[in-house]
C-alpha cells in the first residue's frame, strides 16, 4: 500500500513534469513572437530572448503603416460567418449521412471524401474562372462559398454521430418530433463537445485562410489579418519588430477562441440530454 | 436557401461565358508593394502628377509581388483581366516569363515612351522580341560595402578593395579572417545570388542568345562556381540558411561586408549605431575573363501596363519616371535609386551621405549602373536558377562540377520540353 | 431500422416511415453535397482535362499522346525525389503525432489534474501560432550555432554541431519535428471531445478489475475513439501528402531538393517557374490517387460498423 502511494506520487510528478515541458516547448515560438514585438530588428536578428522597450514604437509603426482595425474587422466578420454557416451545413449533412445511412448514402459519402484530396492549387484556376464568370469576384459570398462545405467536417460529424444513441431518436419520434426537430433539439445539444471542437478548428482554418482570399478579393478594403502580416514582409528592408507585433496580434484571436471554447469540449455534457 | 444559392450559382456558370477586358475610365490604378520603397515613391509621383492634373484619380494599392503574379496568372488563365490595374510593378527577373506566358495581359509600349537615358542592362529585362513592355524603376546595381573598422584592424582600406579581382579579394579575405576572425561575406546557401552577380559582371547568362540553356559548356559559370567554392571553403564566405539570418550577419556585424544589389543599403543603414563605420565601392571582377567588369546587377523591378486600359494616360503619368525632380524627391525618404541616368543631376544624389562618412554614394551607384553588362533572363530563368542552385549545393558537398552542370542542364531542358 | 411504431397513416403507401426518413436524410445531406460537387468536383474535372494538355497557360492544347504529362513524371527526378520525401514524412510523422495526441488527450482528460485548461491551451497553441513566427524561430533554433546544437552538446549527446538545415537527413528531421510540434495539439482536440462520450463508469469498472492506466488506454479509450482516430488519421495522411508550409518556410525544399514536398513542387511548377499548368495538374492527380488509395486502406482497416 505504501509503495503504491509512493509510485502514484512519482507518476504524478512525472506527468506534471512532462506536461510542463510539453507546454513550454509549445508556447515558446508564440512567446518569442511576443518578446520580439518588444524588440527592434537588430535585437531580434541578434537572437535576443528578453523583451526590450520597443513595443509601443512597433505598434505605432504597425498602425501607421497598415489599417489594422479594418483587417481585424474583416477577419472577424468573415471568420465568424464562415464558422456558423459551415457548421450548420456540414453538421446536418454528417448527421444525415450517419443516422439515415444506407448503401447509397455511404457511397455518396465516399465520393465526397475524394474532394478532400485534391491539392487546392490544382483547382485554383478553374474555381477562379467559375467565380469570375458569375460575377462573384470581390464579393464576400465569393470569399467563403468554396470553403463552407468541407468533406472533413462532414466526415467528422458523421463519425461523431455514431455515438448518438438510436433509442433517443426513437423516443423523440414517439414524442412526435419530426426529423429536423430531432436534429435541432436532440442532436445539437448532445453533441456540444463536437460542435465546440469543430468550431475551434474551423475558426482557425478560416482565420488563417490566405491563398483564395488573395485571389478572389482584389481590393485593399478586403485585407484580412494574414494578408496584413504578409504585407509587412514585402520590402527590401523588413522591420522584424513590426512583423512580430503583427504576428502576435494575428495569433491572439485563435488563442482566445480556443480558451473560451475548450471548456465546452472537455467538461463533459452527460446529462445535457434527459 | 443554401441549396438554392448553389443551384443558382451552378446554373449561372453554365449559362454565362465570355471574357472581359480592363476598363478605360480616366483613373489610374496601380499595384505595387513595399510601403517604404515602391509605394512611397509612387505616392510622391501621384502628388507631383496631381499638382498638374488634379482631375486624374490615381489609386495606389498595396499588393505583394507574389500576389500580383498569382492574380495575373489566375485572371489571364480565366480569360478575364478586367480586374487587373492599369499599372503593375514586376520583378525584373520575372518580366520575360510573364510577358511570354501571358502575352494578352501586357501592353506593348514600344515607341510610346522615350527610353533614352535608361541603362541598357536594365532595359533588357523588359524587352521581349525587341518590343518594350516596361518602364524601369529601381536599380539593383551591385555594390561592395564593407566595415572600415574591421578592414583597418587588418591593415586595409576601402581603396584596397576598389577595382580589384576575386584573386586579390580572396587574398585580402584570408588575411582579414586571420587577423579579425571575421568572414568577408555571407549569403544564403542554395540561393545563388552571389554566383549570378559574378556571372552577370562578365556579361554571362544562364542562357544562350537563342534561349537554350548554357551550363555544361559555359566556362564562365565553371570559373565562377570554383571561386565561390574556394571562398566558402576558406571561410571567407559563410553560407547561412535564410534571408533573415543573412540580414542578421550584417546588422550584427558578424561579417566584414557584403556584395549585393544597392537596395541592401536600406538594411545596412537601418542600424543607426553603425553610422560612419561603412564604406562603399564596386565589386571585385572575375580574373582571367576578357569580358569581366567590376559591375553587376541583382534584383530591381519595372512598371508594366495592362492591355485594354488607358495606356496613353498611364504613360503620361509615367513621364515622371524620367524626371530629375521626382528621383531627387524620393531619394531621401526611400533610398530608391532609379536607373534613369538623368537622376544623378539631382542635388540629393550629389550630396554626401552621413551614414557613409559624407561619401556621395548615390551618385556613385548611378555611375556604376551605366557600366552594368546586360544578361539574358528568358522565360525559364527560375527553372535554371533552381537547377544551378542544386548543382552548386552538390558541388560544394563534393560533387563533380562537370557532371553536376550536365545534370542541371538536363533538368532545365526537361522543363523546356513541356 | 424502423419497426418500433407502425405509422398510423397507412393510406399513403409510397411514403412509408422508412422512405420518409430516408428522404429526410437526403434532404439533410444535399446542400453540403451540392456545394462540394460545384466547388470541388467541377473544378477537379477541369483540372483533369488540363492535365491532358500542354502549352502556354492561356493557349493549352491536348497533348499527344494524351497521357504525356503523366509519362513525363516518371522521368522527372525532382518529382520522384519529392514523392520519396513526402512518403518519408508520412510514414514517420503521422504515427508519432497521433500517438502523442492520444497520450496528451488522456492526460488532459483527467478530472483531478490541476491547471488543465492552461495545459490544454498551451499544447494547442502551436497551430494557432503564425507561420512567420513559427518558421523564423525554428530556423533560428536549428542554425549551426543555434540553441538546439548548444543544448545537445551540453548534455553530451553531440560532440560536434550539426548543420541541421543544410544536411539532407537532418533537414528532414527538422521538418518532422516541426510538423509534430505544430499539429499534435490540433489532433488532441478531436480526441478530447471524443472522450466526452465515453462513460466514466467504464473506467471505474476497469480499475476495480485491476487494469492499469495503460491497459485502460489500450482496451477502453482507443477502441471507443476509433471513429475519431480514423478521421484524424485520414486527415493527417491527407495533410502530409499535401504538405507545403514546412517545405517552403523551413528548408525551401533544400538542400538540393532533398526536402521538397510534392505540393511545393507543384506550386513551383505553376507559380515560380515557367508556368506549366498541364504538368502541375497531372502531378496533382497523382497525389489525389495516392491519398485516395491510402484513405481507402485506412477506412477498410478502421471502419467496421
Amino acid at each position: 500500500m505504501r509503495e503504491g502511494a509512493f509510485s502514484k506520487k512519482a507518476s504524478r510528478f512525472c506527468m506534471y513534469a512532462f506536461l510542463i515541458f510539453a507546454s513550454f516547448i509549445s508556447v515558446f515560438p508564440l512567446y518569442w513572437a511576443f518578446i520580439s514585438a518588444c524588440n527592434n530588428t537588430q535585437q531580434i536578428l541578434g537572437g535576443r530572448m528578453i523583451p526590450s522597450t520597443h513595443l509601443i514604437e512597433n505598434l505605432t509603426n504597425l498602425f501607421a503603416q497598415q489599417d489594422v482595425w479594418r483587417a481585424m474587422k474583416n477577419s472577424f466578420a468573415t471568420t465568424l460567418l464562415q464558422v456558423v454557416l459551415s457548421l450548420a451545413v456540414s453538421s446536418i449533412a454528417g448527421y444525415g449521412f450517419e443516422i439515415y445511412h444506407d448503401k447509397y448514402k455511404d457511397r455518396v459519402m465516399s465520393i465526397l471524401m475524394l474532394a478532400m484530396m485534391v491539392p487546392f492549387v490544382a483547382v485554383l484556376v478553374p474555381l477562379f474562372q467559375m467565380f469570375s464568370k458569375v460575377g462573384l469576384l470581390n464579393t464576400w459570398v465569393g470569399f467563403f462559398l468554396p470553403s463552407l462545405s468541407t468533406p472533413f467536417l462532414i466526415m467528422y460529424f458523421r463519425n461523431s454521430a455514431r455515438t448518438f444513441p438510436k433509442d433517443t431518436i426513437e423516443a423523440a419520434r414517439i414524442d412526435g418530433l419530426n426529423e429536423f426537430q430531432i436534429f435541432i433539439k436532440m442532436f445539437i445539444p448532445m453533441m456540444k463537445p463536437t460542435y465546440a471542437s469543430a468550431a475551434t478548428i474551423t475558426f482557425m482554418n478560416a482565420w488563417n485562410s490566405y491563398l483564395w482570399p488573395k485571389v478572389i478579393m482584389q481590393t485593399p478594403d478586403a485585407t484580412t489579418m494574414p494578408m496584413l502580416v504578409s504585407n509587412l514582409m514585402s520590402g527590401y528592408v523588413i522591420d522584424y519588430g513590426v512583423v512580430m507585433a503583427g504576428v502576435t496580434l494575428c495569433s491572439l484571436p485563435t488563442v482566445i477562441i480556443f480558451f473560451i471554447l475548450q471548456k465546452s469540449f472537455t467538461n463533459g455534457v452527460a446529462g445535457a440530454v434527459k | 436557401m443554401k441549396k438554392l444559392v448553389s443551384l443558382l450559382l451552378a446554373l449561372t456558370i453554365i449559362v454565362s461565358c465570355g471574357a472581359a477586358l480592363a476598363a478605360e475610365d480616366g483613373k489610374i490604378t496601380i499595384w505595387t508593394w513595399d510601403p517604404n520603397f515602391n509605394i512611397a515613391a509612387m505616392k510622391v509621383a501621384k502628388e507631383m502628377y496631381n499638382a498638374e492634373h488634379p482631375d486624374v484619380e490615381i489609386v495606389i494599392e498595396e499588393v505583394l509581388s507574389e500576389d500580383i503574379e498569382t492574380r495575373v496568372i489566375t485572371a489571364a488563365s480565366a480569360g478575364d483581366i478586367s480586374n487587373l490595374p492599369d499599372i503593375m510593378l514586376i520583378q525584373d527577373n520575372s518580366a520575360q516569363k510573364f510577358v511570354l506566358s501571358y502575352p494578352e495581359v501586357y501592353a506593348d509600349i514600344t515607341g510610346k515612351y522615350d527610353f533614352d537615358g535608361f541603362a541598357a542592362g536594365k532595359l533588357a529585362y523588359s524587352i521581349v522580341d525587341g518590343k518594350n513592355y516596361g518602364v524601369p524603376f529601381d536599380a539593383g546595381t551591385v555594390v561592395g560595402t564593407y566595415r572600415t573598422d574591421y578592414l583597418a584592424e587588418a591593415g586595409y582600406t576601402i581603396e584596397d578593395l576598389t577595382d580589384i579581382d576575386w584573386d586579390r579579394f580572396i587574398e585580402i579575405g584570408k588575411d582579414v579572417k586571420a587577423k579579425t576572425g571575421r568572414p568577408m561575406l555571407s549569403g544564403q546557401a542554395g540561393a545563388i545570388d552571389t554566383v549570378l552577380i559574378m556571372m552577370q559582371s562578365c556579361g554571362a547568362s544562364m542562357f544562350n542568345e537563342d534561349g537554350s540553356v548554357n551550363f555544361a559548356n559555359n566556362d564562365i559559370i565553371k570559373s565562377v562556381l570554383e571561386y565561390y567554392k574556394t571562398m566558402v571553403q576558406e571561410g571567407i564566405f559563410i553560407e547561412v540558411n535564410t534571408w533573415d539570418e543573412y540580414c542578421g550577419t550584417l546588422s550584427n556585424a558578424s561579417v566584414v561586408g557584403t556584395v549585393n544589389g544597392c537596395w541592401i543599403l536600406g538594411t545596412i543603414m537601418g542600424v543607426p549605431d553603425q553610422a560612419g563605420k561603412w564604406a562603399l565601392t564596386n565589386m571585385p571582377k572575375m580574373p582571367g575573363i576578357e569580358s569581366a567588369t567590376n559591375y553587376s546587377n541583382n534584383g530591381g523591378s519595372s512598371w508594366v501596363f495592362t492591355n485594354g486600359t488607358d495606356i496613353d494616360l498611364a504613360l503620361d503619368f509615367m513621364q515622371l519616371y524620367r524626371n530629375v525632380d521626382f528621383y531627387n524627391a524620393i531619394l531621401p525618404t526611400t533610398s530608391a535609386i532609379g536607373t534613369w541616368a538623368g537622376a544623378k543631376d539631382g542635388s540629393n544624389y550629389a550630396a554626401g551621405n552621413e551614414f557613409y562618412n559624407g561619401d556621395a554614394i548615390f551618385a556613385k551607384i548611378v555611375e556604376y549602373t551605366a557600366h552594368v553588362p546586360a544578361n539574358t533572363t528568358g522565360a525559364f530563368y527560375y527553372d535554371a536558377r533552381e537547377a544551378l542552385g542544386t548543382a552548386l549545393t552538390n558541388y560544394i558537398n563534393g560533387g563533380d562540377l562537370q557532371s553536376e552542370l550536365v545534370n542541371a542542364e538536363d533538368t532545365v531542358n526537361f522543363a523546356m520540353g513541356f | 431500422m424502423t419497426n418500433a411504431t407502425p405509422a398510423p397513416k397507412k393510406k399513403h403507401r409510397f411514403w412509408t416511415m422508412e422512405r420518409k426518413q430516408s428522404a429526410a436524410g437526403w434532404a439533410f445531406l444535399t446542400p453540403a453535397t451540392l456545394m462540394i460537387f460545384v466547388f470541388s468536383f467541377y473544378p477537379m474535372v477541369q483540372a483533369f482535362l488540363t492535365s491532358l494538355k500542354r502549352g502556354l497557360p492561356t493557349a493549352l492544347t491536348y497533348s499527344d499522346p494524351l497521357w504525356r504529362n503523366y509519362q513525363r513524371m516518371l522521368k522527372d527526378t525532382v518529382f520522384t525525389q519529392s514523392v520519396a520525401n513526402t512518403m518519408t514524412y508520412l510514414i514517420i510523422q503521422v504515427p508519432i503525432m497521433l500517438v502523442l495526441a492520444v497520450i496528451f488527450a488522456t492526460l488532459l482528460n483527467n478530472k483531478d489534474l490541476k491547471f488543465r485548461g492552461l495545459f490544454r491551451t498551451c499544447i494547442f497553441l502551436p497551430c494557432a501560432t503564425g507561420l512567420v513566427a513559427y518558421s523564423m524561430i525554428f530556423r533560428t533554433l536549428f542554425t549551426y550555432d543555434g540553441m538546439v546544437n548548444a543544448l545537445l552538446m551540453n548534455i553530451g549527446i553531440l560532440s560536434e554541431p550539426i548543420n541541421w538545415l543544410n544536411d539532407p537527413f537532418y533537414a528532414k528531421v527538422v521538418i518532422i519535428v516541426g510538423l509534430v510540434w505544430r499539429w499534435t495539439g490540433y489532433n488532441m482536440i478531436f480526441y478530447l471531445s471524443g472522450m466526452q462520450s465515453i462513460d466514466y463508469s467504464i473506467y471505474e469498472a476497469a480499475r476495480i478489475d485491476g487494469a492499469n492506466q495503460f491497459r485502460q488506454l489500450v482496451n477502453i479509450t482507443i477502441p471507443l475513439l476509433k471513429p475519431i482516430i480514423l478521421v484524424t488519421a485520414i486527415m493527417s495522411t491527407n495533410g502530409t501528402l499535401q504538405l507545403f508550409d514546412e517545405s517552403v518556410n523551413l528548408t525551401r525544399g533544400g538542400p538540393a531538393n532533398m526536402t521538397i514536398t510534392m505540393s511545393h513542387y507543384i506550386y513551383n511548377t505553376m507559380f515560380t517557374k515557367n508556368p506549366n499548368f498541364g504538368y502541375a495538374a497531372a502531378m496533382s492527380f497523382v497525389i489525389l490517387i495516392m491519398v485516395a488509395v491510402l484513405s481507402a486502406i485506412q477506412t477498410k482497416v478502421g471502419d467496421k460498423r
